[in-house]
């Protein structure tokens, strides 16, 4: 068959993709423009501003803060995410749909409620941890986890059960069983849920916004609080790098996988 | 004592009583079916001897050892699946050295061990394939030698057979009863297909309802079923109508319209004279022929139907007010008969088992 898709349907996935895509277009364009100001379309092309935010102490600090955080968020998030999941595929108990359709929406937490929910905990309770680093992760591992516990959720419903019982029965202890099959054969669930988790976080706006210090901010916030006060374009600068830094960590996890997968093939 | 016991075992998972007060002796080196229709708790019953699902009373005993409490991977029991259950992410080599490697054998004791395996199952030359590079068959060869090469206590098949197309069926039927009599591994063989049952096993356990209906040899479960559903569920049956007139020992005699017909009792039945029952006749023990005098059991009839089928000629008999389905071989030396003519059926007093 030449074509597979209608005509007009053709016409509005292209329409989509301009849609979806036309966001990028604008800040990678904002960001090489070579006027004072944010503007689009720009004027002229340089890397002047680009310079700037590299010579930004202030974007410069953000974007590593948003990327440390971001790669402990993935960490925590991915663990604790993958147990869940596995927990709530294989165990049976009252309200155990429930608590599974609830994990696997993440939409129903809305961030301004997680970031207030913790910004009035931190601040009552005195635990001394609101407005750092540690509060900030507390507040991105609430928000990410679930997107884990969806992409595992989805990699172990199509998990064939039987696959762990029969290493089990021959000889394999839960564990050893869950390593040796269960684990190889999600892995890759559990990868794209621990991307989901980095981009959430650091990305990630409402929970930051509540829960961050005004020195040690991460990009989102740095980049709303910089246009608050003046219309530059190494905002839209760090943009691009924040798209840049998002589309290497997918092309690079990806990278990393398949080198594992080759070397377990080896060894094996 | 016999090798494996299920003394009084139940499973309910919840209201549903899956498994209700089994009791099941098998022996050593036997080949045992459970066969029932989807649902009668066969597959429960296997996966309780495999310890995956946990009884909720009664006991499993194994060569004398109680195995009830015991997790799979302690109870030296190998199972193949249905789906086989192959691990997609390794090679036939590493599938099959799994459950060797699991009890920490050397490398060369494993190669050594999983080459044998792959010689027994007929699959030299496959170590390096994945599963997704395997036939529905090779894919049973890989699983039954992943399995052997453990050299387990017991072997469960659950369903083994179902995913292949027919005439792989028919072959691996006789290529798993091959492998299990020459290494002489006790096998508990589930399956809904009463001729894989009825072609492989020593004996028999017919499953209804979370119970066992009768235990016996294929011959015994074929020809004596103890009850009707067994008699339909396994083979073909003509269940006719009768009653009993007289009953002598397992020898009695029905009325079928007004012809009185000898007849057996089918094992363990007892009726009474008088009583409603059926009169199980196979359709290719019926013979269709001239009657001669000291073959008594016949019945007037008509024929209403008449099914070529190649090798055989299956007829249906409208008598005494009943269906009747008569199987004939295909041989020149038998009379083919048309719809409508009249015929007299006759099968020897064996062939008429009275069941309750």
């Amino acid at each position: 068959m030449e074509r597979a898709i209608p005509i007009p349907m053709l016409i509005l996935a292209i329409l989509g993709f301009c849609y979806l895509l036309f966001p990028i277009l604008v800040v990678v364009l904002a960001g090489l423009t070579t006027g004072e100001f944010l503007t689009f379309p720009p004027k002229g092309l340089s890397l002047r501003w680009v310079i700037s935010f590299l010579q930004s102490e202030k974007y410069l600090s953000a974007f590593f803060f948003s990327f440390k955080l971001a790669l402990m968020t993935m960490v925590v998030s991915t663990i604790l995410g993958t147990a869940a999941a596995v927990f709530l595929a294989r165990s049976r108990f009252v309200g155990r749909s429930a608590l599974r359709a609830f994990f696997l929406s993440p939409v129903v937490l809305p961030g301004v409620v997680v970031g207030f929910a913790l910004y009035a905990f931190f601040i009552t309770s005195g635990l001394g941890i609101s407005r750092t680093i540690w509060g900030l992760w507390v507040g991105h591992i609430l928000y990410s986890t679930p997107y884990v516990i969806g992409t595992v959720g989805a990699s172990l419903a199509t998990f064939d059960v039987s696959l762990e019982e029969a290493a089990r029965s021959l000889g394999a202890s839960p564990l050893r069983a869950f390593r040796k099959i269960t684990f190889p054969n999600i892995a890759q669930g559990i990868q794209a849920g621990s991307i989901f988790a980095f981009i959430v976080s650091f990305g990630q706006f409402e929970v930051s916004l509540f829960l961050s210090a005004p020195n040690s901010e991460p990009l989102p916030i740095a980049m709303y609080n910089s246009l608050r006060y003046k219309f530059e374009p190494d905002a839209a600068a760090a943009g691009i790098f924040a798209i840049t830094l998002v589309i290497a960590s997918v092309l690079l996890t990806n990278r990393l996988v398949n080198i594992r997968r080759l070397l377990e093939r080896q060894d094996g | 004592m016999a090798y494996v016991e299920f003394k009084a075992i139940a499973k309910s998972f919840g209201n549903f009583v899956a498994v209700a007060d089994l009791d099941l002796e098998i022996e050593q080196g036997e080949f045992f079916s459970l066969l029932g229709p989807s649902g009668c708790g066969k597959s429960t019953t296997l996966r309780m001897l495999a310890g995956f699902v946990k009884p909720t009373k009664g006991h499993i005993n194994v060569h004398g050892r109680d195995v009830t409490a015991l997790p799979p991977e302690a109870r030296d029991i190998g199972i193949v699946f249905q789906n086989y259950a192959i691990f997609p992410h390794m090679t036939v080599f590493d599938n099959i050295a799994f459950g060797l490697v699991e009890r920490k054998l050397s490398r060369p004791e494993i190669k050594k061990k999983v080459d044998a395996a792959l010689a027994e199952v007929g699959m030299t030359g496959f170590e390096d394939r994945y599963e997704r590079e395997l036939s529905g068959g090779q894919k049973q060869r890989v699983a039954l030698a992943r399995v052997l090469v453990i050299e387990p206590e017991i072997l469960l098949l659950d369903e083994p057979l179902s995913a292949l197309d027919k005439k792989m069926r028919e072959e691996m039927k006789f290529w798993i009863k091959n492998i299990q009599k020459s290494v002489g591994i006790t096998t508990i063989y589930v399956t809904h297909d009463q001729s894989e049952a009825l072609t492989m096993s020593d004996r028999i356990a017919v499953m209804d309802q979370g119970r066992v209906l009768q235990v016996g040899s294929p011959v015994e479960i074929y020809e004596q079923p103890a009850s009707r559903f067994i008699a339909e569920f396994i083979g073909e049956s003509n269940l006719l109508k009768c009653q009993v007139t007289t009953l002598d020992g397992s020898a009695c005699s029905v009325n079928l319209g007004d012809v009185s017909i000898p007849g057996r009792l089918s094992s363990n039945a007892s009726v009474e004279p008088g009583q409603d029952v059926a009169l199980l006749v196979r359709p290719e023990m019926i013979r269709l022929r001239p009657i001669e005098a000291n073959e008594p059991p016949k019945l007037q009839g008509t024929v209403s139907e008449t099914i070529y089928q190649g090798s055989v000629v299956r007829y249906r008999i409208h008598a005494a007010g009943q269906e009747i389905m008569v199987e004939v071989a295909n041989r020149p030396d038998l009379p083919r008969l048309n719809t409508g003519d009249n015929v007299a059926t006759y099968w020897s007093a064996e062939s008429g088992v009275v069941i309750p």
